[in-house]
Parts: structure tokens; C-alpha cells; sequence
């Protein structure tokens, strides 16, 4: 069962069920009556088809919108909000769906695990944890350590010949934080950021004009090995390093 | 590096008092949701102390002592200093539930982030969420602890089942203030302009499915005016908590946002040069 809570200015005004023909006006006859100037005197209508619940503007003055778009024609989603003249109504898919099934007691609050009842959980997330930790080792025995990447110097002048990519976010600039630091005045203080994820490196822009494989880099860019980045004077090449293996590894 | 920011804090439909906290020091880039817990008044006392810590930590030049040789090779030095102040105000509470028996049990929630350098720092306790607004994408910056969350996780890893009623999924596992140390959970987000940055209770992302935030955010643009609507539609939707919602854009240029001033609607949300300061 799908409801419409019926809003002027943040206050709650009623909540109607939606039923095929529902409709939505100024006039009594209407299911939903919104008495106000701004609103037709038949505005919108509410269909079902199929499974889906669709909104029809009922070509009103002043328009049907929802969530800031005005619609003639609207499938309904949960969460949608309709816009008619000045009153929002709040489309809810679930409400009061079944209701055989026991309302969630912790609906809202905020609860933390350490009551008497929650004791027993506690006990069996620790299991859980133990055998994610044990699975995990065994994995990373079979994957070798996590690969790690590197940045070669192939032209300009920096601290480094080389800079290792084992923090979360490298970040190459004129920052003091920066892990591959350029110098002179005109500089970003940051140019380049390259963050360390799952998949491997993500390089995105953020100052100055970087580039990559000589286009410019302007989006985020997952790093393959030989990519080449330009920066502030610097070339810098990309490499995987070889996996370090580990005695575990047979 | 410009930034725009908005927030609002909701007390719901359903509750007589508002356990949220937040904080907003534009000018230095951080800012803060907590989602308090405890009953009577310790649940604000909780968010509203965590708030106050962290922020004072942070302008304290203290040096981060109690973080892990892992943690500094790996992050950033502010990301450090945030994750080590979450950590002592996690303490400060703790001993102020200890010393006073109308507060004990209390606790709270805290998801932080600090944007410095056009990186953001993003570290939380609980079910409070960070996401991440780049173009039409909303990405998820934290992962909740929660029962619901743990049980997921392990699924997902090993396909293992754990056996928890679905009503308890809402039950948190990590908070600030029940124990005398915690985990806290970092992240670190390069921020381009035209980004999004959105903090929020839990108020807001159990009334509100995700993909309608995506859309306030690409629909409403201006950050005060997103978190207006995000509030009006979780109390449509019932309002069940308390809701908080922060929302932070990175701006782009100054003649870009000349540019931008005519094509999308105004709000009030507040406009500043976020340098940081502490």
C-alpha cells in the first residue's frame, strides 16, 4: 500500500492511500483537495499500471513538478516529491506495507550493541570476525602482498629519482605535504592527487595544468603501467612494482 | 579554495528533542555531524561534547601520540590530527559518562571532514554518513557500524551468514563515548570544483533513499537550498529521527561562478576562502 502525506510549508496536513483514480484539485470532488488559487481545479491524476503508480498533470495552469521537475507524466518512485502550486505531497511506497510484519522496534533510534540482549550477538560477530580474519590471511598469502605502485623521474628536477606510492593519497604540488614536491613560485600547491584504492591508482587534477601521455589531464584516471605524467616540469612514468614475494607465498 | 556551504538540523516528527550536533568552522574546512544517544538529556550532552572536543583538539597543537606506525605512513597529516581528536574526545566522554551518573551511558555518533588543500579528511564513528557528489554520481565515503553493515560485509567476503533479526540490523556496534578507546575509520578525497561533499544522521538516510539525494543535489545546486529539501522530504517521509545534513561545495573559479550565479537559484547558503588555519 502506497500513501501521499500532504505538506504546506514543512507542516504535515494529511495523508491520503493511493488508489487508481486518485485525484488531485482545487474542487471537492477531488481525492486529495487542496484549496489554494495556485492549484487547478482538477490538477493531477494518480494511475496504476502494472506495478507502477503514475502521476498525469490534468494540463493545470501552473504545472505538476517533481523533486524540481515539471512532469505531465510521472512514474512514481518512493521518496518522490510532488510540487502542486504551493504544497509538496510526499509519495511513500511502503507505508504501513503488511502489516503482519512487527514494526521495527529500534525504527529511528539509535541504539548501541552492549545490553544483556546484545551479548549473544556480540559473541557470534566475534566468530564471524575470527573466521573473516583467518580467510583473509589465507588470501593474502595466495595474492602475495598487495601490489604497490611507483613513480619514476624521466625528466626534470626533483628530490627523488624515484617515489614510492604507499600512502592512501600522494599528492604531488608545491604543499609541504606533498609527496613529490616541486619548486618555484608559480607552482600549485597541489597539482596532481593520486589516490590509492582497490583497483589501483586513481590520478585526479587538481591544479595548475597536468597531463597525461601529453592530453591533458582533466578527469580522474586510473593509472596503467607506463603512463607518463607531466607535471610543473616534471615527467613522471608510472610502474607496477614486481609483488615482493613473501616465504608464505609457496 | 573556495567554498560554499549549507546545513540544518530537523528534531523530526516523531521526537520531542533534537540529539543532533553539528558544526560548521567553514574557514578552516571542517566540519562536524554527531547523532547523540543515552536518553533524557545525555544523548544532546553526548553530540554536543563530542562537537566541542574535536573542535578544540584540533586548534590545540597537540601532537597525534596515540596513532598506530600503520596510520602515519599511510595518511595524511591532517587526516592524522582528525582521526587522533575524534579518538580523545571518544576518551573525554567516556570519563565525563564515568564521573556522572545522570550521564553514563551516554554516547554518539560522529562522521567529520576536514578539507585542506583541496583534499578532504573524512573519519566517523557510527552511522552517521559522508558521501561524495561528483557530477551525477553519489558515492558513499563511510561505511556504517552497524549490525546491518557487519552482516552485509561478511557476506559479501566469505559468503558467511550471521544470524541476526532484521530488526536489530539498526543496532550500532562502534560509537563514541561507550568504551574507553576506539576505532575510528578514515579516508582521504581529493575534492575538485564543482564537488559535493554531504554529511549526514542517520535521520536522513533511513527516510531517504539515496538516489533522492543524488537528484536534490543535482536538481537544487546551491548547498543550503539541498539540505532545505533533503530536511522537508525525510519529515515527509515520516521523520522518524532526528535529522541533520550538511552539504559543502567546492567552488569553481571566481568568473565561473559569476558565470553560474545567473544560471541556478539562489539560496543562503554561506560563502567563504577556506584557508586552513589550524
Amino acid at each position: 500500500m502506497s500513501k501521499l502525506t500532504l505538506q504546506f510549508e514543512g507542516r504535515l496536513l494529511k495523508d491520503y492511500i493511493v488508489g487508481a483514480g486518485l485525484t488531485i484539485g482545487r474542487l471537492p470532488d477531488n481525492g486529495v483537495i487542496i484549496d489554494n488559487p495556485a492549484v487547478s481545479g482538477h490538477h493531477a491524476r494518480v494511475v496504476c499500471e502494472g506495478d507502477q503508480i503514475v502521476l498525469e498533470d490534468l494540463h493545470s495552469t501552473n504545472g505538476t513538478w517533481v523533486n524540481t521537475q515539471q512532469v505531465t507524466r510521472h512514474a512514481l518512485t518512493h521518496g518522490d516529491v510532488i510540487l502542486i502550486g504551493k504544497h509538496h505531497l510526499v509519495f511513500d511506497r511502503h507505508a504501513a506495507a503488511d502489516q503482519n510484519v512487527p514494526a521495527m522496534p529500534s525504527l529511528g533510534d539509535t541504539v548501541y550493541l552492549d545490553t544483556n540482549e546484545h551479548r549473544a550477538l556480540r559473541a557470534t560477530l566475534e566468530d564471524a570476525r575470527v573466521q573473516a580474519e583467518r580467510i583473509a590471511k589465507e588470501r593474502a598469502v595466495t595474492k602475495a602482498t598487495a601490489r604497490a605502485g611507483v613513480l619514476r623521474v624521466i625528466a626534470g628536477d626533483a628530490d627523488a629519482q624515484e617515489y614510492d606510492l604507499t600512502a592512501q593519497t600522494s599528492l604531488i604540488g608545491r604543499s609541504s605535504n606533498a609527496h613529490v614536491r616541486l619548486r618555484g613560485w608559480f607552482k600549485p600547491a597541489i597539482a596532481v592527487a593520486i589516490a590509492r584504492s582497490s583497483d589501483g591508482y586513481l590520478a585526479t587534477p587538481m591544479g595548475g595544468k597536468p597531463s597525461l601521455n601529453h592530453e591533458p589531464l582533466t578527469a580522474r584516471h586510473l593509472l596503467q603501467e607506463g603512463d607518463v605524467l607531466t607535471v610543473g616540469g616534471l615527467a613522471l612514468e608510472f610502474h607496477w612494482r614486481a609483488p615482493q614475494r613473501t616465504e608464505s607465498a609457496a | 579554495m573556495h567554498l560554499r556551504v549549507g546545513a540544518g538540523s530537523d528534531r523530526g516528527r516523531v521526537r520531542t528533542m533534537n540529539e543532533d550536533a553539528y558544526m560548521l568552522r567553514a574557514r578552516d574546512g571542517l566540519f562536524l555531524v554527531c547523532d547523540g544517544m543515552g536518553g533524557a538529556p545525555a544523548g544532546e550532552v553526548a553530540s554536543q561534547m563530542a562537537v566541542d572536543a574535536i573542535d578544540r583538539q584540533l586548534h590545540t597543537n597537540g601532537s597525534a601520540e596515540s596513532e598506530s606506525a600503520a596510520e602515519r605512513a599511510e595518511y595524511l597529516p591532517q587526516t592524522r590530527k582528525l582521526a587522533a581528536a575524534v579518538r580523545w574526545s571518544n576518551a573525554f566522554i567516556y570519563d565525563q559518562a564515568q564521573k556522572d551518573p545522570r550521564q553514563s551511558g551516554m554516547g554518539t555518533t560522529v562522521v567529520g571532514a576536514w578539507i585542506h588543500e583541496h583534499v578532504a579528511s573524512v573519519a566517523h564513528v557510527g552511522d552517521s554518513r559522508a558521501y561524495l557528489c561528483r557530477g551525477d554520481r553519489l558515492e558513499a565515503l563511510t561505511r556504517d557500524h552497524s549490525l546491518g553493515e557487519v552482516v552485509r560485509r561478511a557476506a559479501a567476503r566469505a559468503g558467511q551468514e550471521i544470524d541476526v533479526p532484521r530488526a536489530r540490523h539498526d543496532v550500532l556496534v562502534r560509537v563514541l563515548g561507550r568504551e574507553p578507546d576506539v576505532d575510528v575509520d578514515v579516508s582521504e578525497v581529493p575534492m575538485q570544483p564543482g564537488d559535493y561533499l554531504l554529511l549526514c544522521s542517520d535521520g536522513l538516510t533511513r527516510m531517504v533513499p539515496e538516489s533522492v539525494m543524488a537528484s536534490a543535489i543535482r536538481e537544487q545546486r546551491e548547498p543550503q537550498r539541498i539540505c532545505d529539501y533533503l530536511i522537508t522530504a525525510a519529515n515527509g517521509n515520516g521523520g522518524a529521527d532526528n535529522i541533520t545534513v550538511v552539504v559543502v561545495e567546492v567552488a569553481d573559479r571566481w568568473w565561473r561562478r559569476l558565470m553560474e550565479r545567473r544560471r541556478r537559484p539562489a539560496g543562503r547558503g554561506e560563502d567563504v576562502e577556506a584557508y586552513a588555519a589550524v
